[in-house]
């Protein structure tokens, strides 16, 4: 029954692993640039975004005429809206990984204290479970995988508080500045694993029609050290 | 027969049963056509009955009206109340009963007759004579039926002149003539064009809250536009009776209802 229809929902769910794909390569491209002062690698992250903003609105048209010409309901409309959501959140994510990349072109140019790349390192390898997780969960609808995500998210916002306490240790001017750019980039990580806790909240309601708010999800601030 | 599961019934609207039906089953001769029926249809509401042809939902809405008797070799077991009384119970007069609970079929059938004398058909069988109140009460009847604008200049034309939405507009002021309190709608805009279908939508609302509305409808959309609550029916294998799968707020039901079945059905994986 409604093949035609049927082929398209799949088509669009597939575009959708396959953004993640990208987010996820942007991600990790980012963070290596980073932390590899890698300057070339960090702007073809930059000009992919590019790529990943095209191809997150076209996926929104799509998606706008499915639901203008076949009006979805019941599961089908669940997961349309929730694609809806995930789309956008991939986009942000792959914001998130230029504005690292960004802080690659600032940091390059000179070697900053030995912690600071290990602190990124680690960070990044955290964040690439989180979203590895993330879109195995959302392929497979697996939940109690979703479920599990605010909880690898965790370490995530400690290695973040990690670095503002060894910001404070710092004297020297221009190491300051230079810090500054990795606590950024160590915040811009955070918020990218914050996105795919949230996007295991949209599964949820994808599959079950109830909303969830993982605890101490996407929007808490209390990751952060201002809070 | 094994005691039916009680079907899943999401958030239902507050409100008083107009219908309360309980455990029915309907039999055509030894064709066992319905089981299990329970449900509350809500006072100034629109429910509205879904589910794939031969569901047995219009033979259930035919329950409702005891329009069913005039098939032969049919009965029911169960009850169905109207405002508390059981409709099938002695001393219950279904042509009375007809008046109270008023049906719109899929075709409309407008007798060869003037607009007016369509309309005032009723009344004048329930004795009105006098002319200044028919003339009021027709009048009325065909400004809720969302027609009268359109026949006010015409209504000593027959009534077969107008186009096939004005007629099943006109059949609507017909049952609306004699007051009745529940409006049974069988597939009220499957032969009319989509200008009408849309006055009959409005009126659908306009109405609910003088008149009790209950609509079989093939068309989902429709349902999920119109109806408070939304019940599916479902004959799962053939010969067996159908059942009602699931009832709930209309808004649930197209969103997230609780039964796989439902839910199969909505999204049109079969039906």
């Amino acid at each position: 029954m409604r093949e035609t229809y049927r082929n398209e929902l799949k088509a669009i769910k597939a575009e959708v692993v396959d953004i993640g794909r990208l987010v996820i390569e942007m991600t990790r491209d980012s963070t290596v640039s980073l932390v590899e002062g890698d300057v070339d690698l960090a702007e073809r992250v930059i000009a992919t975004d590019d790529e990943l903003d095209s191809r997150t609105i076209q996926l929104e048209e799509r998606m706008i005429e499915t639901i203008a010409t076949q009006f979805p309901v019941g599961r089908d409309l669940r997961l349309l809206y929730s694609l809806g959501h995930i789309n956008m959140h991939m986009e942000r994510m792959g914001d998130l990984a230029v504005n690292i990349s960004k802080a690659t072109r600032r940091t390059a140019a000179r070697t900053g204290p030995r912690t600071m790349y290990d602190l990124i390192r680690a960070q990044g390898n955290l964040v690439h479970r989180v979203l590895e997780a993330m879109l195995e969960a959302f392929e497979t609808k697996d939940l109690e995988l979703a479920y599990k995500l605010k909880e690898m998210d965790e370490p995530i916002d400690h290695l973040f508080k990690q670095f503002f306490r060894e910001l404070s240790r710092l004297q020297d001017e221009e190491e300051i500045e230079w810090v500054s750019s990795m606590v950024l980039a160590s915040r811009y990580l955070e918020r990218i694993a914050d996105h795919a806790v949230d996007i295991g909240e949209r599964l949820v309601y994808m599959v079950t029609g109830e909303f969830e708010v993982f605890e101490d999800g996407f929007g808490d601030e209390s990751g952060s050290p201002e809070a | 027969m094994t005691a039916m599961p009680a079907p899943a019934h999401t958030d239902a609207l507050t409100g008083a049963a107009k219908f309360s039906v309980r455990d029915l089953d309907f039999y055509y001769g030894d064709f066992h056509a319905l089981t299990g029926i329970t449900i509350d249809v809500r006072e100034n509401a629109v429910t509205a009955f879904i589910g794939p042809s031969g569901c047995g939902k219009s033979t259930f809405l035919r329950c409702l009206n005891r329009m069913n008797d005039l098939i032969p070799g049919t009965r029911i077991d169960g009850t169905i109340t109207l405002d508390g009384e059981d409709i099938y119970g002695p001393g219950v007069d279904p042509v009375d009963l007809r008046r109270r609970v008023g049906m719109i079929f899929q075709q409309p059938n407008p007798f060869p007759m003037s607009i007016y004398d369509n309309v005032a058909f009723g009344p004048r069988l329930h004795g009105i004579k006098n002319k200044a109140q028919l003339d009021e009460i027709v009048e009325q009847a065909l400004v809720r039926a969302n027609l009268w604008k359109e026949v006010k200049d015409i209504m000593g034309r027959g009534g077969l002149t107008l186009s096939g939405g004005q007629q099943q507009r006109l059949c609507i002021a017909r049952v609306l003539a004699v007051q009745p309190d529940v409006l049974l709608m069988d597939e009220p805009c499957s032969a009319i064009d989509p200008t009408s279908v849309q006055k009959v939508e409005d009126l659908m609302a306009d109405l609910k809250s003088s008149v009790t509305i209950i609509i079989v409808t093939h068309n989902m959309q429709q349902a999920a536009r119109v109806s408070d609550e939304t019940a599916f029916f479902l004959q799962e294998r053939q010969g067996e009776p159908a059942e009602l799968i699931e009832f709930g707020r209309t808004a649930e039901i197209f969103t997230s209802p609780h039964d796989r079945r439902t839910e199969d059905y909505i999204t049109g994986r079969f039906g």
